[in-house]
């Protein structure tokens, strides 16, 4: 029987749900792939650790319950997966100075993130908790509830985060006194900023969340 | 939420003139970071995640040492 390319190998499920839980995961890589490159900032590590993710979650799989929420599970898993991951590199590889002066004008990502819009900027600046927070729910869809579940910590912390994130990215992108000065853009100066910035965003070189492109 | 983001923006400030002006800088910030996280999204899966994929699926079978394919 002819295959499609893009199914998945279905043919060993030990359990008959196996194969369901597969093609889910399959729909949600996606998701997982976002999230993951807006941890990261780059679309590399963020591949990595979105695969990571899958490896985890089908070793897993008898740990999930049918029929509460899968993407949430795994953006949890994945969420885990980063900060471990970053634990261990902080304690295996010690900041080395002299490897770092060698890299002229401070390395691909460096260069790269100079093509990034302001906003894809603005959001390495934020920390991780600000931004995990605001990227679930500002851009993930999440509720404050699962976004709270998958940040393991209370709901209002989570709304408090989002609040904060999104007042220090305008911040960071209008200048520090945005909130305070009551001369700042009027409507039409606004509305011209939002049409500057998606003619940006529309650009070939912009990347995005932070990330680069990968040539094919 | 798209509409739980507009609402969260929308309740935060008095409508004053300046008001206004954040709630629509806010709104353009909001719809740009969707618009980042969508762009990754929509992205076409990379061939490494099905080759994955199938690894985890080969690996069942010879653990099982009993499958037919």
């Amino acid at each position: 029987m002819p295959t499609p390319a893009r199914t998945l190998p279905n043919r060993t499920a030990d359990r008959p749900e196996d194969g369901d839980f597969k093609s889910e995961l399959l729909a949600l890589i996606p998701f997982l792939r976002a999230f993951a490159r807006s941890l990261t900032g780059n679309q590399e590590g963020a591949d990595d650790l979105a695969q990571e993710t899958l490896v985890k979650a089908w070793q897993s799989r008898a740990t999930f319950i049918p029929g509460t929420n899968l993407k949430a599970w795994l953006f949890t898993i994945l969420r885990n997966q980063f900060y471990s991951d970053r634990r261990r590199a902080w304690r295996q590889a010690p900041w080395d100075q002299e490897a770092a002066e060698r890299i002229p004008g401070g390395g691909e990502d460096q260069f790269f993130s100079a093509q990034l819009s302001d906003t894809a900027r603005a959001l390495r600046c934020l920390s991780d908790e600000q931004r995990e927070a605001l990227i679930l729910v500002g851009a993930g869809g999440f509720s404050y509830e699962d976004a709270a579940g998958i940040c393991k910590c209370a709901i209002g912390t989570v709304k408090s985060r989002v609040a904060r994130a999104r007042k220090a990215l305008m911040e960071i992108l209008d200048g520090d006194d945005t909130l305070g000065d009551v001369a700042r853009p009027a409507e039409g100066d606004a509305a011209r900023e939002i049409m500057s910035q998606l003619d940006r965003l529309s650009s070939p070189e912009f990347g995005a969340l932070g990330g680069k492109r990968r040539p094919k | 939420m798209t509409q739980q983001w507009e609402t969260s923006v929308a309740n935060e400030e008095k409508p004053t003139e300046k008001a206004r002006a954040v709630r629509a800088r806010q709104r353009a910030i909001g719809r740009e970071l969707r618009r980042m996280y969508d762009d990754v999204a929509q992205e076409p899966i990379p061939d490494d995640f099905m080759d994955l994929l199938r690894k985890i699926d080969e690996a069942e079978e010879s653990k099982g040492g009993k499958k037919v394919s």
